[in-house]
């Protein structure tokens, strides 16, 4: 008991840290469900080209010897280019691969997701590297860790979380506060009456699939940060964990994305620190089976649809 | 019709064969005549393999057999999976655990990993008896969930049973206490189980000399698995039992509106599916000797998953020729090297826009939003085209409405 008392608030927080991750990429997996009930089997991939991208950036200036630019700026390159990056690679692969489908059976969407995935994949390990990228973290973000009591967590694990809240608060302000929002919520409820109340339904899909992906690209950039490696297989795991939080929270809803992110990040700490690390993932992917089998819909709320 | 056909200039019959459409390629291809000549075929091709290589200087016959080998082996998985996805329209997630499953059930019971050395009837029943087990457990709870949530949770099974099968090499610890003795070892860990018994087989099987069966053996064990496979399926297709899993893919109220015990039948095809699934993982342990979680990834799910739909689903045709196909494209795609998957890729989002019901596809070639019915419902024979339907006049229109009290729109007059 007395383990469990002293390591509960640092498990908390790793487990905030590591939630807050895939909350990020959650919100990706869950718009696009709300809209267009489609399972976007490619996000985690966006993620990590995301990841990619910022990577690609920090090398290029860090090992270039340009020491005068402040690290700041750089980071905010980064930024730029991996939401920029993947946000247009996001509207790319909706245009090419899922708008030509909208109207086909259910399977053929996941299949070219899979396909698309598999491409992502393939090409980056390809033309870019089959081995881990180191992302230059230590000269670009302060080497602090900020430590209350006997809870310590690294300068980036705190920008981590900190950037995620902030960014699902602008969404949930952006949905929910906004003209622009509003017909998106209106598309999730009734494709076919939004278009008559004078919608531009192909417009609100770009839009979402331009926000999942600009996000899910932040998100690969925070895990380069933060891990300082990025690889091509990166999206994998993240994006099956992603989707089981927004699964958890109710796949469609923002907010359940986002506490069902924290909600997975959490479990997944306890039950690697105080069950077994063995099982961490079998944890996340039980906790998924009984979240379904006991509330089909998802922990939290109403779904944004109530199709689902 | 027939009229039209008489009267234009005769046409080729392989062209007439090609317009007429993927309904009538499945009836041709779903003959009985038909399979069981490719059956036959498909049976000789090693021995035509072996006469080339005698014969000229060719040496490739045993690596074209094993890949054939590994083609009738997917061919299985996916006619399998067709059952479920296909015809019942059950997405499931989790179906290549139900392959591992039948792999671990087999090598546990027939290798030196717990001395156990079943002969082959009771490592069958072993297997079938586990897989079993496993879909119940998952398909009773799941199964009252809807499309898209049953294949989460399938597929959160798939991913534990794959930790599970890595992670069962030590005896598990939970919160500090250590279950079962240090030496415990079920599953082999990321090595899997190695020398695991070839197929027991009685000596009165016909082409089956001596104790070590050759690859070709196994080639042809695939193939009678796969021919009774696509002999039950097509025979449940136009039975009770085939007919609900249609209903039930195509509108679950309506089915269970008609009086289909719709959970009984959906966990029907689920639970036939995974034996099957099961079974194919025996054969393939006795083939490859060995059990290992790398070939029971989630990308094998998605592999066979690819296989159905590019060969279109509810076509059992359609699922043995996209098995060929996505097993051989990498070999032929070889010299690509490293762009192998790059171009496999493209190959199949292409294919899926163009052809987004699959090669042989017959299944809801309709959008979703207007959901009602296939064009496989509609049968040549009962197919009548529109022009001979009586017009819909504004009499008749009236007459309806006030006998149904429903408002039925007369046909535009041309």
């Amino acid at each position: 008991m007395d383990y469990f008392l002293q390591n509960f608030p640092q498990q908390l927080v790793n487990g905030l840290e590591a939630g807050s991750l895939y909350a990020l990429i959650a919100l990706g997996y869950t718009l696009v469900y709300g809209i267009l009930e489609m399972l976007n089997f490619a996000h985690g991939d966006v993620f990590m080209v995301g990841g990619f991208l910022g990577a690609g950036v920090a090398v290029l200036f860090v090992h270039n010897g340009v020491a005068s630019i402040p690290p700041a700026l750089i980071v905010a390159l980064m930024v730029l280019a991996a939401m920029g990056g993947s946000g247009l690679l996001g509207v790319g692969i909706e245009r090419i691969a899922y708008r030509p489908l909208r109207n086909a059976n259910r399977l053929a969407p996941l299949i070219t997701a899979i396909g698309v995935s598999l491409l992502l994949e393939s090409v980056v390990q390809v033309q870019i590297s089959p081995a881990p990228v180191l992302v230059p973290s230590n000269s670009l973000t302060p080497q602090i860790v900020f430590q209350v009591g006997n809870i310590a967590t690294p300068f980036m694990g705190a920008t981590l979380f900190v950037a995620a809240i902030l960014l699902m608060v602008g969404l949930d302000l952006f949905v929910f506060r906004t003209r622009f929002g509003s017909a998106m919520r209106a598309t999730a409820q009734d494709r076919e009456a939004a278009t008559f109340m004078g919608i531009d339904v192909d417009r609100v899909i770009v839009v979402t699939f331009l926000i999942g992906s600009a996000l899910a690209g932040v998100g690969g950039i925070l895990f380069g940060l933060r891990f300082s490696t990025v690889n091509f297989f990166m999206g994998y795991l993240l994006g099956i964990k992603a989707f089981t939080a927004a699964v958890i929270g109710g796949i469609g809803n923002l907010r359940g994305a986002m506490v069902g992110g924290l909600l997975l990040g959490v479990l997944e700490s306890m039950g690697g620190g105080f069950i077994s690390s063995q099982y961490q993932d079998t944890f996340a992917f039980l906790a998924l089976i009984l979240v379904l089998l006991v509330r089909p819909q998802g922990l939290f709320g109403q779904p944004l649809t109530d199709r689902a | 019709m027939s009229a039209h056909v008489a009267d234009a200039e005769p046409v080729h019959w392989l062209k007439r064969f090609w317009e007429s459409g993927p309904y009538e390629w499945n009836r041709a291809l779903t003959k009985p005549q038909v399979l069981f000549s490719l059956l036959i075929v498909a049976s000789a091709v090693p021995f035509v393999l072996q006469y080339v290589e005698d014969n000229s200087a060719w040496t490739g016959a045993e690596f074209w057999i094993r890949i054939l080998t590994t083609c009738a082996m997917y061919a299985c998985l996916a006619v399998a999976l067709n059952l479920v996805v296909g015809y019942a329209g059950l997405l499931n997630l989790g179906f290549i655990a139900f392959f591992a499953i039948g792999s671990y059930a087999y090598a546990l019971v027939a290798s030196d990993q717990l001395h156990h050395h079943l002969p082959l009837w009771s490592a069958l029943v072993t297997v079938v008896a586990v897989t079993l087990g496993f879909a119940l457990l998952v398909g009773i709870p799941s199964l009252r969930l809807r499309g898209d949530y049953l294949a989460i949770v399938t597929l959160a099974f798939g991913l534990i049973i794959r930790e599970i099968t890595i992670d069962l090499d030590r005896p598990p610890v939970l919160a500090g206490h250590q279950f079962g003795p240090s030496d415990f070892n079920l599953t082999g860990g990321t090595a899997g189980i190695h020398m695991v018994d070839p197929l027991q087989l009685p000596p009165w099987v016909p082409l089956i000399h001596g104790a070590a069966l050759q690859s070709r053996t196994y080639y042809w064990i695939f193939l009678g698995f796969l021919a009774i496979s696509v002999f039950c399926l097509l025979r449940w297709r136009g039975a009770r039992t085939g007919r609900a899993w249609v209903a039930i893919r195509e509108d679950e109220l309506a089915a269970r509106a008609m009086g289909v015990n719709t959970f009984k039948y959906r966990l029907l095809a689920f639970c036939t599916s995974a034996v099957m699934a099961g079974i194919v993982g025996l054969i393939d342990a006795a083939y490859i000797h060995n059990a290992f979680p790398g070939s029971f990834d989630i990308q094998g799910t998605v592999l066979v998953f690819i296989m159905v739909v590019l060969g279109g689903l509810g076509s059992i045709p359609g699922s043995i020729v996209g098995a060929t196909l996505v097993t051989i494209l990498p070999f032929v795609l070889q010299q690509l090297v490293l762009y192998k998957y790059v171009v496999f890729s493209i190959v199949l989002i292409v294919l899926m826009i163009f052809r987004p019901q699959g090669l042989l596809g017959i299944v809801s070639i309709r959008p979703r939003a207007a959901m009602g019915g296939t064009v496989e419902l509609l049968t040549a024979e009962s197919a009548i085209e529109a022009s001979e339907l009586p017009a819909v006049t504004d009499r008749d229109a009236a007459d309806l409405e006030s006998a149904s009290g429903a408002i039925v729109a007369p046909e535009p007059k041309p």
